[in-house]
């Protein structure tokens, strides 16, 4: 590892746990929400950055996970050593049946994932009985095991902070893996994978799975932190945005998703505060990102590196 | 019981008129041009208010249908031009920035009309209801919308199948290169498409406002319905989007009858069976 990445990644560690000291009770919440939503921005780009294949129904699984933690905590009373896991499982078992869309590629891909993220919406939104409705579950506690317990979103921040690292080395080692250098080869080329022997649709499969279980972790912690879940969790911008946030950060990298996260969530922030239309300023960031940086900041930043280092 | 079957049937049928008109334009812009047009539930409601706004003003449903159409038509065609041009044939770039496109148009539209669930006025001469045979009352405008329908399917049809342009539009579906080397200007013909595809759009607003009724967030509901015609029915093809239209509203307005809470499930679940057999729809093709 080179110097200056070294002391790279020292200064962000420190930064990180040094946020809620020096940054207060909105830069603390504003972060968590940019670790959890860039967890959900990760587990979109498992497929969009290294298999190739563009998901827009990865709010399905978040949602999915949050709802059955909050139902199983407020309803029915379950304590967070079981409903948390029960969160990841159901929206795991969600990706089972989502996944057969890997069947599909390329545009019909895009289309048949967001025609799946529907559904899930209209359950949240009709099946009022049992989810209800349009106001959700609402009084999630803060997550306990055993005798541990959260009792701020100070103590929840290192939490979801020591769950992200986790998950960002885990990753780094699932695309370093075999498995990881066969989604590249398929994003490659599909075609070589398979005369080399590959059963491709069996590997992407596997990766939309892994793909949502990750998502259904980025619910879980969502649901805790929020407290409550409503059916705009399963909805249609949730996915496109967690898609956008990959793209703007970057896509085929770790930190990224999360740069990108940041840069959403404080953009929305900051313009909400004076401007009322931020769907457009979300739309407008789309049109740029598209338009000037296809390959998000890190491309950008790599851009700008390699035109300065030409230039000495 | 049978008087309510055939009462969601006729049901069916008018939505899936509306949807035809919507997954028309969708799916020829797709085959000529390979563009994923998101915005185009977007287009449905800014036509719709657009429409709203002219029947206000002027009291002519014609006139409503007409000036929604061309406003999107022209807007359509700015964005065509200035925006989705630029992202070549990247259907991902494609779909972000038309995503974008909807959510500024939906915004736009919000500050413009409000939050509030607006109804374009039905004109004076389809406001009864006509009897079915069994006795059963159904509202005029619902028959005329499905007249309507007919009526823009065929004219589609026509034009598509048998003239000039149409061959043309045919054999650009085919082969892009090949038509622009023979001396055919391709160019003009994909504003010529794209801007009859928002047209259609446009239109779909105003006639579905008066029945649907327009509100934000109607431009993705709307637009899902179109994306799921389209997959059934096969990208690019006229007579998929036909088909495709009458299963999902068939599928969605017996849904809505028998399972309400469940009405999406009845609605996808075929699709998802579907697309394990055939992946590309009941017309579709290699693209």
């Amino acid at each position: 590892m080179s110097a200056p990445r070294a002391l790279f990644i020292l200064i962000a560690v420190v930064a990180a746990i040094a946020l809620p000291y020096v940054g207060g009770p909105f830069w603390t919440g504003l972060v968590t929400q940019m670790y959890i939503f860039g967890l959900l921005a990760l587990s979109v780009d498992l497929l969009l950055g290294q298999a190739g294949l563009f998901s827009l129904t990865h709010a399905s699984f978040f949602a999915v996970s949050a709802y059955t933690v909050a139902i199983l905590q407020v309803r029915y009373g379950v304590p967070t050593v079981l409903a948390a896991p029960a969160g990841i499982l159901a929206g795991s078992l969600l990706g089972l049946v989502f996944g057969l869309s890997v069947r599909t590629r390329g545009v019909y891909f895009i289309l048949i994932t967001i025609a799946f993220g529907y559904v899930i919406w209209g359950v949240a939104v009709r099946w009022s009985s049992f989810t209800g409705g349009d106001n959700g579950v609402t009084n999630v506690p803060f997550p306990s095991v055993g005798g541990f317990e959260i009792a701020s979103h100070t103590q929840y921040y290192y939490l979801v902070l020591a769950v992200i690292v986790l998950c960002g080395l885990g990753y780094r080692v699932l695309i370093r893996s075999p498995f990881g250098l066969g989604l590249r080869g398929i994003k490659g080329s599909e075609t070589r994978m398979k005369s080399l022997g590959y059963r491709t649709d069996m590997h992407l499969y596997a990766a939309f799975v892994l793909s949502a279980a990750i998502a259904s972790l980025a619910g879980v912690l969502y649901v805790y932190y929020n407290r409550f879940v409503n059916p705009v969790a399963s909805s249609f911008p949730i996915s496109v945005e967690a898609a956008l946030m990959a793209i703007v950060g970057g896509t085929g990298t770790i930190v990224g998703p999360f740069i990108g996260a940041g840069v959403v969530l404080g953009l929305r922030n900051w313009v909400s505060s004076f401007f009322e239309m931020h769907h457009a300023i979300m739309g407008a960031v789309f049109i740029a990102t598209v338009l000037w940086a296809p390959d998000g900041l890190v491309g950008l930043a790599g851009r700008l590196r390699s035109r300065f280092s030409k230039k000495k | 019981m049978l008087t309510g079957a055939v009462l969601q049937a006729v049901n069916g049928i008018s939505l899936a008129a509306l949807l035809f008109l919507l997954a028309s334009g969708f799916t020829l812009s797709f085959g000529l041009m390979r563009v994923v047009n998101m915005a185009h539930g977007a287009y449905y409601l800014l036509g719709g208010y657009v429409g709203l706004s002219v029947a206000q003003k002027t009291g002519s449903f014609t006139l409503a249908i007409l000036g929604g159409g061309a406003a999107i038509a022209v807007i359509g065609f700015f964005i065509d031009r200035f925006l989705i041009r630029r992202t070549g044939e990247n259907h991902l770039a494609q779909v972000l920035l038309t995503v974008g496109v909807a959510f500024v148009m939906g915004d736009v539209a919000l500050h413009f009309w409000g939050g509030d669930n607006l109804k374009v006025p039905v004109p004076m001469f389809l406001r009864g209801a006509v009897e079915l045979p069994g006795g059963l009352y159904y509202p005029s405008f619902r028959f005329a919308l499905i007249l309507f329908g007919i009526a823009a399917g065929l004219a589609l049809w026509v034009l598509y199948r048998r003239t000039q342009i149409g061959a043309v539009v045919r054999a650009g579906v085919d082969d892009r290169e090949q038509v622009n080397a023979t001396g055919i200007n391709v160019d003009r013909l994909f504003v010529l498409v794209s801007a009859l595809a928002s047209f259609l759009a446009g239109m779909a607003g105003v006639v579905g406002g008066a029945f649907l009724t327009l509100y934000p967030g109607a431009e993705w509901e709307i637009l899902v319905y179109a994306l799921v015609v389209v997959i059934v029915g096969g990208l690019g093809s006229l007579e998929g989007a036909m088909i495709g239209a009458l299963i999902v509203g068939l599928l969605d307005a017996y849904g809505r009858w028998l399972l309400p809470e469940f009405s999406y499930f009845v609605l996808f679940g075929p699709i998802a069976v579907l697309m394990l057999f055939r992946p590309r729809g009941l017309f579709g093709r290699e693209h």
